[in-house]
């Protein structure tokens, strides 16, 4: 009877692990006073959104009144619905979702909506509107902001708008990368002496950028002008793989997302020649959201868009001075 | 002499099985002392537990007058006491050398093995066993008897005083088996005590000081080998008299059941006899002798590059082990371990498992037809069970090789391949299954009978065949035949050959 | 009778496990303004089958696949191409059918390819004799590589409007079409795997397949039909996986396979074949279904999730050890 006493208590143990943990780990003790903030990330592995996290506690541990849950979908439409479903059964006062899909997660927003809980989508769109309100950057914006500074740098390089082109497309069929891809292609029709010489895709990832972008140099053996990638990560790797071959200086890159410790440093130190900032919508989210919470008679717009700003060396050594304050 | 180790009141039990009951065992030194009896009677347990592998419930182990704890397999080991298994627990794929070293406490010192070293360290306990190949030579290209002897050098290696042997010459040929006494003989004449666990009578008396039964899990008695007789020793170890010896009158008919002219495969050649429905025709010879390659033969297992096979009047020549038993082929395969159990399974799933197709309809397996078809199969093999659904590795060993009879039973087939169906079984299984085969027999089933043991060849087959080499160098009448006769065929062609 | 009980206890470890999982669950799960424990409401309970769902559906035949000592590590690569088939002949095909028969002839070819890589991963392992780890392993590699093509590297939303594509995705992800889905196809398994002469060969197979072969059992037909099982069944999670995210995605599924052979080993099935069953692989499901919902619930830290699960999969796994005989 030895084991089966032994196997008891490796349940009792057990079970008490699992409920100290639980207890110690969960935050979302629904006192009446307090504010329950559910914020649905699609991915906790992406740099971008790791900082919108971050960020995203900053401004509510402000409000010692709220209490904020953030979940990791993993990348996985199944598991951030899940998620979500699990959100709605605890009545959360607000509910904040990156989506990682638009088609995917359409209709359990719905839900939400459906169930009275106020709801804010964050920087991605849905298919309806399945929302209270919509905070949104525009990565077309963004796209034509990086074109135009393209033609106005060719121009002075050459004189005239015209000059060889890399692109670097993040993962296909992802909304930054059709946007960020159209927008510069937009203004890049009215110029068709900037020539495109080479497109691949590197699914936002550095190591993928090194590899295409190698590949890029040796198909071209000179003459490379741009290289646009879809974030700074990418022209990150594109840059290095350049400077492997002794070509960095041929070429100048162009970045987006504009994190501080990624892009702005890039941009300070030399690397990138300009990236563009996508904004991380957590201020503004927080700002609205915080409205929702405590002014019931407060209704919020059905979509605000945040404009994108550009980091340029001028600018780049000042963002970096006041974030290490 | 006086006793050096005592094993005093061992008491064992697996689950609810009490494997040894309060049993006494004293050992002195430089003598060689057999543990014997039936399968479960207890004789390798006990052998484990002087040895380490088990630790008993209760009892002492008593060395050189001082009481020992042994926990563990190093802990005998430290104090000169070690086993070589059955099954050898050897690597395969390093060298003589190396398996010899590895374990050793003594060499472990260095994280660094050095093969010259290794060698030189090595060579006089190869000597001792007088085995004749180099140091580097990888263990997998040895014989089964080269193995067993790199066993005991490694024992040796170790300041072995006292050396465990279970059921050391169960796979070992003839000569190897003579080799390994001589080497016993000698270690003996420098005080090294083997406990010697064996159930072949006849080894016993060449080897064996003195000789301890064990029945059941209780010790019997232990007499001096120049003392016992054989028929005592067997009553001590069945606690019954063995039915009647000889084959009573045979079943043979003239009706052919199976043909088989020239063949040949990969390791048979040219290979011919008749089999007659009712016959039990007797396949004698060494392991490696072809002996179970005419099973692998008929059974679809190796590929047929030569002869003609006619199975009930008709050509057969099996594409693969499921058509050779739809055809009405049966194969008791020689390792009931490797070949026959699924240890998961219940008894009865066990049994039944070749004859789903029998028990079922449209793929569901019918449960009231599968438990009577296994009722009258257990019954038949006088299967000792707690019940059909207990796990067949419950059974002891004789009671396993019953399941697998009984799987064949229930599938019914013409002709059965029964290779060596007695190895490793005690005695009263055996007797259960010769008693099967005269049934077999008696319904007009024919059946190829392979065993090492010349006596229940003798004892229960009309005929005799002899292989060597892959070829047949012998068959005969059982009546007429004896052991020489057989022996000398089994050995002939080396003869001949020179 | 504590004698009984003591009995009762040893032999029925795992649900034990999920029992008491599920009362800690209710112990810690928090509750409505009204009191209401969350965790026990219909709608919480259903939200947390219907999540576990497609791993559930293909850890049932991962149980088949691993009884006979195999592993099918390309459920994951299969899941996401039967999405995108589904996806493309809603989404791109226009035959002017009546919708229910698109919408079943998609259902339909999307789970017969995966059938048909299922069941060329059996004939690689039973004729070549080339280990299932390494042959689904590049199956795992290569069908990725199929449905990315197939799918031109693009997810195929379904979008939820009215039309086809998009009924499809109210139908099919409906709550008890997806749970109900799962259950029959588990009674299914369960009781080929009990009482059906194909359930019996799976587990010997599994146990000492040179034994099956002495006893003459059809050794290839059983491998190659369990791995067509563990396709047609990846392919029907991925059906109901396109409809719940209305998405065929490529990249779906990435490290399933690994989630359903979880699933099957916190359900007492042994890796070494043979030993198994149904019964253990739903309380298996049922294990991860609760953990996760209740962690959720209870808003712990994603990564403390990750760590609590790695302790549930050992303790689960060594409570139904086999005792190892001294």
């Amino acid at each position: 009877m030895k084991k089966t006493i032994q196997l008891l208590s490796v349940i009792l143990i057990s079970g008490v692990i699992l409920s100290f943990l639980a207890g110690c780990g969960g935050k979302g003790d629904t006192e009446a006073e307090k504010f329950l903030v559910v914020f649905s990330q699609c991915n906790n592995a992406e740099p971008y959104r790791a900082t919108q996290n971050k960020r995203m506690n900053e401004l509510f541990s402000k409000q010692p009144d709220v209490d904020l849950a953030i979940y990791d979908g993993q990348a996985d439409a199944g598991k951030q619905i899940s998620q979500i479903e699990n959100a709605i059964r605890q009545k959360p006062h607000l509910l904040i979702v990156a989506p990682l899909q638009r088609d995917s997660l359409t209709k359990v927003m719905g839900e939400a909506v459906a169930a009275g809980i106020p709801t804010i989508c964050l920087e991605r769109d849905i298919l309806e509107p399945n929302y209270t309100t919509f905070i949104r950057s525009d990565n077309f914006k963004i796209g034509r902001l990086a074109g135009q500074w393209i033609v106005d740098h060719l121009t002075k390089k050459h004189g005239e708008p015209k000059g060889n082109m890399v692109e670097l497309h993040g993962s296909k069929g992802v909304e930054g990368a059709i946007n960020r891809h159209g927008g510069c292609a937009d203004v890049l029709k009215e110029h068709p002496n900037i020539k495109v010489v080479h497109s691949a895709t590197a699914n936002w990832f550095q190591p993928e950028a090194m590899d295409r972008m190698t590949e890029a140099l040796n198909a071209n053996p000179s003459g490379i002008d741009v290289v646009y990638a879809h974030n700074d990560p990418m022209a990150y790797g594109a840059y290095l793989s350049a400077k492997e071959k002794g070509r960095e200086k041929e070429m100048v890159f162009v970045g987006v997302d504009g994190l501080t410790h990624e892009g702005v440093k890039y941009v300070h130190e030399g690397v990138l020649g300009v990236t563009f900032v996508y904004p991380l919508c957590v201020d503004k989210a927080v700002e609205i959201g915080t409205k929702m919470l405590r002014d019931p008679s407060f209704t919020p717009e059905k979509e605000y868009s945040i404009e994108s700003s550009m980091i340029l060396p001028e600018n780049a050594a000042k963002i970096l001075g006041e974030a290490a304050e | 002499m006086g006793v050096f180790l005592k094993a005093d009141g061992i008491n064992k039990s697996f689950g609810g099985v009490q494997a040894l009951k309060n049993v006494s065992f004293a050992l002195e030194p430089g003598e060689v002392h057999a543990l014997i009896g039936e399968n479960g009677a207890g004789k390798s347990t006990l052998g484990k537990i002087i040895a380490g592998v088990l630790r008993p419930d209760s009892g002492q182990i008593v060395l050189d007058g001082h009481e020992t704890s042994i926990q563990r397999p190093t802990d005998a080991q430290k104090l000169g006491i070690s086993i070589i298994f059955q099954e050898l627990d050897l690597f395969p794929n390093l060298t003589v050398a190396e398996n010899i070293a590895i374990g050793n406490l003594k060499l472990e010192k260095s994280p660094f093995v050095s093969f010259r070293q290794l060698a030189l360290h090595c060579r006089p306990f190869l000597d001792q066993v007088g085995l004749d190949c180099t140091a580097d030579t990888v263990l997998k290209e040895l014989s089964i008897g080269q193995m067993q002897l790199v066993a005991i050098a490694r024992s040796l290696s170790m300041d072995a005083r006292v050396i465990v042997m279970d059921e050391a010459t169960s796979s070992l040929t003839e000569d190897a088996v003579g080799n390994l006494f001589d080497v016993i003989g000698q270690l003996k004449g420098k005080g090294v005590s083997i406990v010697y666990v064996s159930h072949k009578m006849d080894e016993i008396f060449r080897i064996a000081d003195r000789i301890t039964v064990l029945r059941d899990g209780s010790y019997i008695g232990t007499r001096p080998s120049r003392e016992a007789d054989a028929d005592e020793l067997i009553q001590m170890m069945v606690g019954r008299e063995l039915s009647g010896k000889g084959r009573a009158e045979g079943h043979a008919t003239t009706s052919r059941i199976l043909e088989i002219a020239d063949l040949s495969t990969d390791r048979l050649e040219e290979v011919s006899f008749t089999l007659h429905r009712g016959e039990v025709l007797g396949i004698a010879g060494l392991v490696g002798s072809g002996r179970s390659e005419i099973g692998a033969a008929l059974f679809g297992l190796d590929k047929i590059s030569g002869g003609t096979i006619s199975l009930k009047n008709s050509p057969y020549s099996p594409s693969s082990p499921r058509d050779a038993v739809r055809k009405g082929i049966g194969l008791l395969p020689e390792d009931r371990k490797l070949m026959g159990l699924i240890a998961q399974m219940s008894v009865k799933q066990n049994m039944s498992l070749a004859s789903l197709d029998g028990c079922s309809s449209g793929g569901w397996v019918e449960e009231a037809q599968e438990s009577s078809k296994y009722l009258a199969a257990a019954k038949q093999t006088r299967l000792k069970t707690a019940g059909p659904d207990v796990e067949v590795t419950s059974l002891s060993g004789g009671n396993q090789q019953k399941v697998l009879v009984g799987r064949w039973l229930m599938v019914s087939p013409d002709v059965y391949f029964l290779d060596d169906p007695t190895r490793g079984v005690d005695v009263g299984a055996k007797e259960d299954i010769y008693a099967i085969i005269e049934e077999l027999a008696a319904a007009g089933k024919g059946i190829l009978f392979v065993s090492s043991e010349l006596p229940e060849l003798l004892r229960c087959c009309d005929r005799i065949m002899v292989m060597h080499n892959g070829r047949m160098t012998g068959i005969m009448d059982a009546m007429s035949a004896t052991q020489e006769g057989i022996m000398s065929l089994a050995m002939a062609m080396e003869g001949a050959a020179e | 009778m504590k004698d009984r009980f003591l009995a009762v206890l040893k032999t029925y470890k795992g649900p034990l496990v999920l029992v008491g999982i599920f009362l800690v669950a209710v112990l810690i799960s928090p509750r409505t303004t009204r009191g209401e424990i969350i965790f026990l409401g219909l709608g919480n309970l259903t939200d947390m089958l219907r999540a576990i769902t497609p791993i559930a559906i293909m850890s049932l035949s991962m149980t088949f696949v691993i009884l006979t000592a195999g592993i099918d590590l390309s459920v994951g690569s299969m899941l996401a191409l039967s999405g995108v088939v589904t996806g493309t002949l809603l989404v791109e095909w226009d035959p002017g059918l009546l919708p229910s028969v698109q919408i079943g002839t998609a259902i339909i070819s999307a789970i017969v390819a995966c059938g048909l890589v299922g069941m060329l991963n059996g004939v690689l392992i039973a004729t070549l004799g080339i280990q299932p780890f390494i042959v689904t392993l590049a199956a795992m590699i290569g069908v990725r590589g199929l449905a990315l093509w197939f799918s031109n590297n693009e997810r195929i939303g379904l979008g939820v409007g009215s039309d086809v594509a998009g009924s499809f995705g109210d139908m099919f992800s409906g709550k008890w079409l997806m749970i109900g889905t799962f259950l029959v196809l588990a009674t299914v398994f369960a009781v080929v795997l009990r009482r059906t002469v194909f359930g019996r060969y799976v587990r010997a197979v599994g146990d000492n397949a040179l034994a099956s072969r002495y006893a003459g059992l059809p050794l290839r037909r059983v491998q190659i039909a369990v791995y067509t099982m563990s396709g047609l069944l990846a392919g029907i999670a991925g059906v109901l996986l396109c409809a719940r995210t209305t998405t065929g995605d490529p990249n779906a599924g990435i490290t399933s396979e690994l989630d359903a052979i979880a699933v099957v080993v916190i359900g007492g099935t042994s890796l070494a074949g043979g030993k198994g069953s149904i019964i253990g692989t739903i309380n298996g499901a049922l294990i991860i279904g609760i953990l996760t919902n209740i962690l959720g619930l209870r808003n712990v830290d994603f990564n403390m999730q990750l760590m609590l699960k790695a302790l549930i999969i050992i303790v689960a796994v060594a409570l139904q050890r086999k005792k190892v005989s001294n």
